[in-house]
């Protein structure tokens, strides 16, 4: 455990230094600035117009550092060459993927909270609040979903380069969040190969729209049922232990050369 | 009862998927190193030292053949726990201090606290960092780095040291502090394994040497014993290659 959170440390003074999260920061600021100042449609003094709008700007940020972040970790360390006095030191490929996971995952997690944070701020300025229980709810799912496309993109990098990596992540969790709740409606019209593609499809991505609680908090619907939350909860454990799996299988027998090969 | 030798490789073989067919990279490679020798490992560019190397190494694996440090299978993360690894190039984390980068390394093989701040101070000491160990290392000359990745090398205090060509692209200064640095491990009794072109450093510094030629083992033994009176080892070294 202590060298699976050295490397998280790691991971954690990279992201500081490098200042990516205050950039973020800024931009949620600003985007939130933009949506407290204009009057578009008249709805500017519409407190649930500026929780909307502020929670997509959310999601759509948090995925981006979350991707952009676990898709990095692993290919950076070859590339830099910082991975082969790590891989000399008593430290499993395991622990190295462990580590770099819960690195992108903290660091993206701290980062939600403080999108949230913002977020509650600009909508208590319009007079808006948030229900508490609610906005826990939706952050522990959110922060759950997060976990998961980290595992995911960490994966992903196993085997391919950082930017193929970073491609397919954005590509597959895009697809995975628009598209399998259409699933069921398709499986209605479809046979033979393609119902079972369809199956197999919607039982082997990850379904990101049961993290999601935006409508719950816009439109102030209450709590969710905490044992359907903790389900859900349970289910991107799984799934991020599945992806965490398939990426020390990708790992643990790699061929990592530096310089002249013989 | 026998000594465990630091380096026990047995019919090391090693081939991969190449442009042209299958590389055969190392080819039966046996070689015992023991404890407190200071060992020379030669070869021409593409004789398979470094594979050797990347294999004791964990970085990649074995076609065929046992390797084992210090009695331990180089397969189990745990045989690495009592050496230190020094490359050619200082490849560190830019964004940390020194001083970070030596308590980072010295959790990841799971020292105490206390023994991490006064083995890093001690080191920071000899490799006359103490006066940058709070800066950013993205603010180090290549010197400066070289030293810091031979400070994170013995942060464990290693019983062997691994060196893969120590001295390339150093200057005369480099040179004399990897010089002392061989000289102070082995009168330590520590065991140093390194790979180099440069050979009078080597012929200076080895107890023993092992030449590599096409992935196979062409000599072995002590550099006295190998080399005949009155000949320089490069002249022994070229002979052999080339035979």
């Amino acid at each position: 455990m202590k060298q699976i959170l050295t490397l998280t440390v790691v991971v954690w003074l990279e992201m500081m230094r490098r200042k990516d999260l205050y950039v973020l920061l800024i931009l949620m600021a600003t985007l939130l600035a933009g949506l407290l100042s204009f009057d578009i449609f008249g709805l500017s003094g519409v407190a649930g117009y500026v929780k909307d709008m502020g929670l997509l700007a959310v999601w759509l940020l948090a995925w981006i550092l979350a991707i952009n972040t676990s898709v990095r970790q692993l290919p950076q360390e070859e590339q830099r060459g910082t991975l082969f006095p790590l891989l000399a030191k008593p430290v499993s490929r395991l622990t190295l993927i462990l580590g770099k996971w819960l690195g992108a995952w903290s660091i993206t997690g701290f980062a939600l909270a403080c999108l949230y944070l913002t977020l509650c701020l600009g909508v208590s300025l319009k007079g808006g609040r948030f229900d508490a229980m609610t906005l826990l709810q939706a952050m522990a799912l959110h922060g759950a979903a997060l976990g998961l496309i980290c595992a995911l993109g960490i994966a992903l990098s196993t085997r391919m380069n950082r930017d193929a990596a970073t491609v397919t992540t954005y590509v597959v969790t895009a697809a995975a969040f628009i598209l399998l709740p259409r699933v069921p409606s398709l499986l209605l019209g479809a046979s033979g190969i393609m119902n079972t593609a369809l199956y197999a499809l919607y039982y082997l991505f990850p379904h990101f729209e049961l993290f999601d609680l935006r409508r719950r908090l816009v439109h102030d619907w209450g709590c969710a049922p905490w044992l359907t939350v903790a389900g859900i909860l349970v289910y991107a454990l799984l799934m991020t232990m599945a992806f965490l799996s398939l990426a020390w299988l990708g790992y643990r027998k790699r061929r990592f050369s530096r310089g002249d090969i013989l | 009862m026998a000594m465990i030798p630091a380096i026990d490789i047995q019919d090391l073989s090693v081939s991969f998927p190449g442009r042209s067919g299958v590389v055969q990279a190392l080819q039966n490679l046996t070689l015992t190193v023991a404890p407190g020798t200071v060992y020379g490992f030669l070869g021409p560019n593409g004789a398979g030292k470094t594979t050797t190397l990347q294999v004791l190494l964990g970085f990649q694996e074995a076609t065929s053949g046992t390797a084992r440090l210090f009695g331990c299978p180089i397969t189990q993360s745990i045989a690495r726990e009592k050496i230190g690894y020094m490359s050619e190039n200082p490849d560190t984390y830019p964004f940390l201090t020194g001083r970070e980068l030596l308590t980072m390394a010295g959790r990841l093989f799971n020292l105490p606290s206390s023994v991490i701040r006064k083995r890093s101070t001690q080191l920071l000491e000899e490799t006359g960092l103490c006066g940058a160990a709070d800066q950013r290392i993205a603010l180090y000359s290549r010197g400066m780095r070289q030293r810091i990745c031979m400070a994170q090398a013995l942060i464990n205090d290693p019983e062997l040291l691994i060196l893969d060509e120590p001295a390339g692209g150093l200057d005369p200064l480099g040179r004399r502090d990897i010089r002392t640095l061989i000289a102070a491990r082995k009168a330590a009794g520590k065991t140093i394994f390194f790979s180099s072109h440069e050979l009078s450093e080597v012929e200076l510094a080895c107890d023993r040497i092992a030449i590599l030629s096409k992935g196979r083992l062409i000599a072995e033994g002590p550099v006295n014993a190998l080399v005949p009176p009155g000949e320089s080892l490069e002249r022994f070294f070229i002979k052999s290659v080339t035979a």
